[in-house]
């Protein structure tokens, strides 16, 4: 070429056509989520536990961890895996009824139905507000609380939103006790801790009817059943720390307050009450994981596993064999961490899973 | 001939040398446009020379107004990610837009128009959506360091914005309308007047867009269509100059900005019944007085910003927040003694902030003092030091010096040689400070220390046909403090704490080609920038970052634009290739590289002192489903037909 300017210009120009158009995938790619990926899927998901991955609000990147009955390495984001899609926004929690696996999930106001087995799904029910947990009545009834508007009741028969409990503000945890179920009200999402009436709501499962209502502290974020049939809730005191965090006793059937122990101050936040298979020791994480015998005299002040540096986050007590299960969510902006410890606090296991881990499903046939 | 003031300010040799470049480029391309300057047919060719900031040792680029013509309906991060280095993450069509510049994150970037800060004093940094191509006649990027001769704190760099009197203009009015997809309108209007003493000049525009682009949505399996998106833009301005015997300079600048905004859902929370949207609106305004004399001149500024926010989601959250920022600053410069320049300056800006997120009303106080000393040795060294000491209310930050070197090694040929040092500081902003129950009072401010090295290349061939501008610079930069918002245990909120260390280095490559064959004007213009931005530290037991890339910036960042002219028709045809971005600090996940192909094309009638232009543009022509940010749809394929007239009455010399 007569130029020397004019050849280098063409030359750019071609290498530049050349690396252009390529149809790709362009969405978001995580371990378990590449096409590229082909690493082996179990035959079943029965026998194995959940990992609820919440990922980060708007990002669109909860997924499920699956830690396999042998406890081999967990199996990454399988619901994307067996379905081709992605979960959605802010998984919150699993329940199991029969075969059927029920994901909550939070931002994308939906519930993915899948079967236990293969994961693959069922059905989407869509038209929440903001869900949080399900609870199931019988195999034709089920209960799912909100941030918002109150709690929708879901027939299981049809898979449709049957109707909503009309409650203000924002339910949580779901008890279910005889013909009763009891459910914990935060209050007013958008009003400081001041403005929201946090209480314990009874509702007649027959009727559908709010029938009592407990008054509790700020936040009530934990409840679960012992082996009394007594219902403990977990408060936390509130997001804007309006008040000391306490752990209160109720007897269901009086509808009354038995005990209320405070927690000692100047400590970070408790949640994620859960009780050991045998119901007479409660496990909560108050920075690291506190054990506590259902008929204590106070709050321990000791943690059955320190948290050293890690962050905890999601936290449950396998309901058969009582080990712990614990996700450190690191940062929020890494993949977290699931340690699994024995009641007593010896470590037995850790394992890599997704985006902030806070939520544990055991399968009916998980053991170990 | 009435040279901008700026220019005058530039006596040294080597200024020279490239003015003399960028006018023989004009005049060479400029006399086939006879008596009527074709603005249209100048942007292959325009060469700037000293431009607004003078910064010798330290790296600036400029985007001019010729090249920004064929896109008075885009806005600033669409110029940028088509035509510099620094990547935009960009959340949608219309929607949040924020820069990343040598590896550092948005609030690492400050954006200036005219010298004044734009940068909200509460969040640090600015959305680049918000700011219209055609309010503004140049863009002036100062990289790394650079930023240090405006303001502290920009660790990524400084984008300028400015405009200029256009002394030649008895009257020129510019009318634009564009009709686009998705029910894009904007329409734009330009009128300057005056005389060689006086000028007003007038910028008006509104824009509007339903933006409801198709995509295919994985979380629904389906292809839909994007919610709750439209948006609307309107703005004015009007500047004033007045030039007396060449000597002082005083001007006003009024600026209001509207913009309406629904902010559309996200691929997995779509809903048909989405409520999102905010408000923005804006009042700037700026005095200014400019004393130029051979060896002394003077710029004193004051300008008072007036930005009210308010932001609604449902039923759930309904927000405002509302600041006024009064800046002030005073710069001198003195050249008296033999190849030293002097110049100090004195900066003041109050911030008033009344928020719903803070408790209470909160203001900031800022004042520094600042010195920039040059030494010139025979033309051949250049070096410049600057030092800047800041005090935000009671708190003195550490000094911050800039020291820069440039070398031209030989005599008559535009090629330099630059390398500078630096320490920088970064002060919380409001929001790390004051944010309701997060607030952090007790962080220090973020410590920057950066090194650079690059050396440009310019020369137009002896027949003035051909032209080469080429550029290569590396960086290594350290951030130590690094403010990050992490969560607080046991509850959800996030707390700002000073843990990251980064480590930022890389190296940008620019190359410009212009020519003329057989009177086809032929340019090619290159911007490549490779940066791996590192975590240097970890903070928790089972903390995966250390080594890892930020999250969002992509290692290598790449666009290339090339056009040709002939016979009036002009063809335009960008390219830009963004690799992997991270979206986990353990970089076990990320968004795929995606590469956007856009295509312009257009004619110029011209009758006398009128011109017609018609011009349409593609926009990502492989129509391609990609997403910047992760879970934020972008558009496909897009197009926009442009109609735009414009008068032009120059001043008889």
């Amino acid at each position: 070429m007569r130029n020397p300017f004019l050849s280098l210009f063409f030359l750019l120009f071609l290498a530049l056509s050349l690396i252009s158009c390529s149809k790709l995938s362009l969405r978001e790619k995580s371990p378990g989520n590449d096409p590229d990926d082909t690493s082996s899927k179990p035959l079943s998901y029965q026998h194995g536990i959940f990992v609820v991955n919440e990922g980060n609000y708007t990002w669109g990147n909860a997924s499920i961890s699956f830690i396999d009955s042998l406890g081999n390495s967990p199996i990454q984001n399988i619901f994307q895996t067996e379905n081709g899609r992605n979960l959605g926004d802010v998984a919150q929690s699993i329940n199991i009824f029969d075969s059927l696996g029920y994901i909550v999930v939070n931002n994308s106001n939906r519930i993915e139905i899948v079967d236990i087995k293969t994961f693959k799904s069922v059905k989407t029910i869509t038209g929440f507000f903001m869900p949080r947990y399900i609870e199931f009545i019988d195999s034709s009834k089920a209960y799912v609380t909100n941030i918002q508007r109150g709690i929708s009741i879901l027939d299981l028969s049809s898979g449709k939103i049957s109707g909503i409990i009309p409650v203000n503000g924002w339910t949580e945890n779901l008890v279910c006790l005889g013909s009763h179920i009891y459910v914990s009200l935060i209050g007013e999402f958008k009003e400081p801790s001041s403005g929201r009436k946090p209480q314990i709501i009874v509702i007649d499962t027959q009727t559908d009817k709010i029938i009592d209502t407990i008054p509790t502290g700020k936040e009530p974020i934990g409840m679960v059943l012992d082996k009394h049939q007594k219902i403990w809730v977990l408060c936390s005191g509130g997001y804007d720390n309006f008040e000391i965090p306490t752990l209160m006793r109720i007897d269901p059937h009086l509808r009354k307050t038995e005990v209320v122990f405070k927690f000692p101050t100047g400590q970070s936040k408790p949640s994620r009450l859960s009780i050991n298979p045998s119901g007479d020791t409660l496990c909560f994480l108050n920075g690291g994981v506190f054990r506590m015998s259902t008929d204590s005299p106070g709050i321990p002040v000791h943690p059955v596993v320190n948290a050293d540096g890690r962050f905890f986050y999601g936290f449950a007590v396998h309901p058969r064999t009582g080990d712990l299960f614990i996700g450190d969510a690191i940062d929020y902006v890494q993949n977290g961490v699931v340690y699994q410890y024995s009641p007593h606090g010896q470590l037995i296991k850790q394992f890599v899973v997704g985006r902030i881990p806070g939520a544990f499903c055991f399968a009916p046939g998980s053991n170990r | 001939m009435g040279q901008p003031l700026s220019e005058k300010l530039s006596n040294s040799n080597f200024l020279k040398t490239i003015s003399l470049v960028g006018f023989l480029v004009n005049f060479l391309f400029t006399t086939t446009a006879q008596n009527f300057r074709d603005t249209l047919r100048l942007p292959l060719f325009e060469v700037k020379s000293a431009g607004i900031s003078d910064v010798r040792g330290f790296k600036k680029s400029t985007l001019d107004s010729v090249m920004l013509i064929h896109h008075l309906d885009a806005d600033l991060s669409k110029i940028l990610s088509e035509n510099s280095t620094i990547f935009i993450k960009s959340y949608g069509n219309g929607t949040l837009a924020t820069p990343s510049f040598r590896g550092t994150t948005a609030q690492h970037t400050q954006v200036e128009w005219n010298g004044i800060n734009l940068n909200s004093p509460m969040l640090g940094q600015m959305d680049f959506s918000q700011i219209p191509v055609s309010q503004f006649d140049e863009i002036e990027i100062l990289y790394g360091a650079a930023g240090i001769s405006k303001t502290s704190g920009a660790f990524g760099g400084v984008i300028n914005l400015a405009t200029n009197p256009d002394w030649n203009q008895r009257l020129k009015v510019t009318l634009a309308q564009t009709i686009g997809s998705f029910d894009t309108y904007f329409t734009n209007l330009n009128m300057i007047a005056g005389s060689q003493s006086f000028q007003s000049h007038t910028k008006a525009y509104y824009s509007s867009s339903l933006s409801n682009f198709p995509y295919y949505n994985d979380y629904l399996g389906a292809e839909v269509r994007q919610q709750n998106s439209s948006y609307s833009l309107a703005g004015i301005s009007e500047e004033l100059f007045w030039k007396i015997k060449d000597k002082h300079l005083l001007s006003g600048r009024v600026w209001y900005n509207y913009n309406d905004r629904n902010l559309p859902p996200t691929a997995s929370q779509y809903d048909q019944n989405h409520i999102e949207k905010q408000k923005d609106k804006t009042l700037r305004s700026i005095l200014e007085y400019k004393y130029v004399e051979r060896n002394f001149n003077a710029v004193v500024t004051t300008s008072l910003v007036d930005q009210y926010m308010n932001y609604q989601s449902d039923s759930t959250w309904n927000s405002t927040h509302q600041y006024y920022s009064w800046i002030n600053r005073a710069r001198f410069s003195y050249h008296g003694v033999r190849n030293l320049t002097i110049k100090p300056g004195l900066d003041f800006t109050r911030d008033w902030v009344h928020s719903d997120s803070y408790d209470g009303i909160k203001t900031r106080n800022t004042t520094a003092i600042y010195a920039d000393i040059r030494y010139n040795f025979k033309d051949i060294v250049t070096t410049t030091l600057i030092l800047r000491e800041e005090l935000v209310d009671n708190d003195f930050l550490p000094l911050i010096p800039a020291l820069g070197l440039e070398f031209t090694p030989i005599r008559n040929i535009d090629w330099k040689i630059s390398f500078n040092l630096a320490r920088n500081h970064r002060y919380p902003t409001l929001n790390d400070q004051y944010w309701i129950l997060a607030g952090n009072p007790d962080l220090k401010t973020e410590t920057n220390y950066s090194t650079e090295i690059g050396t440009g290349f310019r020369r137009l061939s002896p027949n003035q046909k051909f032209f080469i501008d080429a550029n290569v610079s590396g960086y290594y930069s350290w951030i130590y403090d690094m403010i990050t918002w992490l969560p607080v245990e046991g509850s959800n909120l996030w707390k700002p704490e000073n843990i990251d260390e980064v480590l930022a280095r890389g190296f940008e490559v620019e190359l410009t080609l212009k020519g003329d064959v057989s009177d086809f004007l032929l340019s090619l213009t290159n911007n490549y920038s490779f940066c791996r931005s590192t975590y240097a530290q970890a903070n928790f037991e089972n903390d995966n970052k250390i080594g890892k890339q930020l999250i969002y910036i992509p290692v290598h960042n790449l666009n290339t634009t090339f056009s040709v002219e002939r016979w009036k028709f002009f063809l335009n045809y960008n390219f830009c290739f963004i690799s992997d971005r991270y979206t986990g600090k353990d970089n076990l996940s990320l968004m795929p590289a995606y590469s956007l192909s856009n295509f312009l094309f257009g004619k110029n009638f011209t009758l006398q002192n009128f011109i017609l232009s018609l011009q349409f543009e593609i926009d990502n022509i492989f129509n391609l489903d990609y997403q910047s940010v992760a879970n934020r749809p972008m558009p496909g394929l897009n197009w926009a037909l442009t109609l735009r007239f414009s008068f032009a009455s120059p001043l008889k010399r």
